[in-house]
């Protein structure tokens, strides 16, 4: 797997290229910047860019916009954007953002090597990783009476676990079930939204988010 | 300050003492004044009249009422350039009445006195003109209107301060502390890795780990309760959509802000929006909230109502202190909150320059 990572702060970058150089990923160019960035994307056509939101110059969103540039350059590109604060806005644009893997993770997370190694396999692979308060606050968002109130908490549970991006065996054994309780929850929840069950599970996650989004 | 008000105070007392004197005193002045001159007529009428001499002493007495009566009036004028005018107009208009008169007396045919009155009219005219202009302000009342002007241009500048500095300690927390305790969990956690065959210690390490994400999590909410990113980065539209869709409740948002007012009006609204849609969660028992807001050229308008059941208590500490914070800008908050029928919070702010 061939990756570019834009991060500025020096200390950060030099410890994600550590973690995944010892876990044999490819890390093949590093940015500090926005416009640096966007040139070794060109340049090298990797299969996923780990971008941080805030970059120079400016350092306010030019990481993400930098990244969404980068998924209209090279539709299909992975992006698996590495933050310090949980932002919807910029979650929900980049979710908009077109074709590709996708991921949003708070950057501590990476500390968790075993789950953040999985997160960016399932990004390269198409799939989506998003942080838990990512998730929480996309749900949060359709508290108020909307359609999900008529989810059980189980199968609250169970949506939110699949937006993180995780499949039906990850879940069940996240929430010490059996898979094919899960299966069933998956089901109630599909009928319930009204929304076509598909065997692929990145396809069911987007369908999942941008009903979220949309209501 | 101190002395200005101390004297301000005792100016006050001291007109309201004499207040009810000189007007009987002129009275008396006048009463005297109109039996000395009956006195003289009358001695004038005994005496087997011939020329009319008592003229001079109505003259006289007509004179020292006059002046009474324009000291009076002068000094019932503030003190400063007001009651220098008052005493200006009095004298004049004594003088023309004196000079008037002794034409009358003398019958000159030609009407000598028009050149004195011409020029004390246009004396007064000038001093009233230089009054009307400003260029004689009254001493104090400048002195407090240039006070008001520097203070409400320091709390300003004060608060403009204030807002930047907030902004920058969010940066300098993203870019300090918490990178560096992202980069204390990425080595705890590559470490805990490393350790597999001594499960007891790499759980030690884990719950260090645990420990530093908890410690980022506290500064990532405190970097958010004093400068949001998402308004520092895309300004108070993006902002209010964000603080919609992280509410637990529905809130629609119509907010349309071109032109981005300065850093310490934009918090200012986006904390008033904040604090009124987590009230509205609290207590309008899950009806929607609705957020408007506008902006003119010098002022930012926005609105915060929900369809809850109202009865809000504006003098309640969340209310008063985004009160407190929008007056700060010279700005206006209404809180419209009848029983049964919803809340609505309007704040204007100014954000010209």
């Amino acid at each position: 797997m061939r990756v570019v990572i834009a991060e500025d702060l020096a200390l950060l970058r030099a410890g994600i290229v550590a973690l995944l150089r010892e876990h044999d990923i490819d890390v093949v160019a590093q940015a500090e910047d926005a416009e640096g960035f966007l040139r070794v994307v060109g340049g090298h056509k990797p299969d996923l860019a780990i971008v941080d939101v805030r970059l120079p110059p400016a350092f306010t969103d030019e990481g993400l916009r930098a990244a969404i540039e980068a998924r209209r350059r090279q539709p299909g590109l992975g992006v698996l954007i590495l933050s310090q604060y949980v932002e919807p806005v910029y979650t929900s644009e980049l979710l908009a953002s077109g074709e590709g893997g996708v991921g949003y993770l708070l950057k501590e997370r990476v500390g968790d090597v075993r789950g953040f190694l999985d997160a960016i396999e399932r990004v390269a692979a198409g799939g989506t990783a998003l942080d838990r308060e990512v998730v929480a606050e996309l749900v949060r968002e359709r508290d108020g009476g909307g359609i999900l109130a008529e989810l059980t908490p189980r199968e609250r549970e169970v949506l939110e676990l699949m937006a993180e991006g995780r499949t039906n065996a990850a879940i069940a054994r996240a929430m010490v079930v059996k898979p094919g309780a899960v299966e069933k929850h998956v089901s109630s929840i599909f009928s319930k939204l009204d929304l076509p069950a598909s065997d692929d599970d990145h396809r069911r996650v987007l369908a999942v988010l941008a009903f979220l989004r949309s209501a | 300050m101190a002395t200005v008000t101390a004297d301000h105070t005792a100016t006050t007392h001291g007109e309201a003492a004499a207040a009810a004197s000189p007007r009987s005193a002129l009275a008396l002045h006048v009463a005297l004044a109109a039996l000395a001159g009956f006195v003289n007529t009358s001695i004038w009428g005994l005496t087997g009249g011939g020329y009319f001499w008592p003229v001079w002493v109505w003259i006289g007495l007509a004179l020292s009422v006059a002046l009474h009566a324009v000291i009076r009036r002068a000094l019932r004028a503030p003190a400063g350039p007001r009651r220098a005018f008052e005493a200006h107009a009095g004298g004049s208009a004594i003088l023309s009445g004196l000079l008037v008169m002794l034409w009358a007396l003398t019958g000159s045919p030609t009407f000598w006195p028009i050149w004195a009155l011409l020029v004390l009219a246009a004396a007064l005219a000038v001093h009233a003109l230089l009054i009307a202009q400003g260029w004689i302000a009254p001493g104090r009342e400048r002195e407090l209107a240039e006070r008001v002007d520097e203070l409400t241009r320091t709390r300003r500048g004060a608060l403009d301060v204030q807002a930047t500095e907030l902004r920058r300690i969010e940066r300098d927390l993203h870019d300090g502390a918490q990178a560096r305790l992202v980069a204390l969990t990425m080595q705890l956690g590559r470490a805990e890795e490393k350790l597999a065959d001594r499960p007891e210690i790499a759980q030690l390490v884990r719950s260090a780990r645990v420990e530093a994400g908890s410690a980022i999590a506290e500064l990532r909410d405190l970097a958010r309760g004093i400068a949001p990113p998402v308004l520092a980065d895309r300004g108070l539209t993006a902002a209010v959509e964000s603080l919609g869709k992280r509410s637990a409740i529905p809130v629609e948002v119509d907010v349309d802000v071109d032109r981005r007012p300065p850093p310490v009006v934009e918090t200012a609204a986006y904390f008033v929006v904040a604090e009124t849609l987590t009230n509205a969660a609290k207590h309008a028992g899950g009806a929607p909230a609705r957020v408007w807001a506008r902006a003119g050229d010098d002022e930012l308008v926005l609105e915060v109502s929900d369809g809850g059941k109202g009865g809000a208590d504006p003098h309640g500490g969340g209310l008063t202190g985004l009160r407190h914070r929008v007056e700060a800008l010279d700005g206006k908050l209404t809180v419209t909150s009848p029983p049964g029928g919803g809340t609505l919070v309007r704040a204007e702010l100014p954000c010209g320059s």
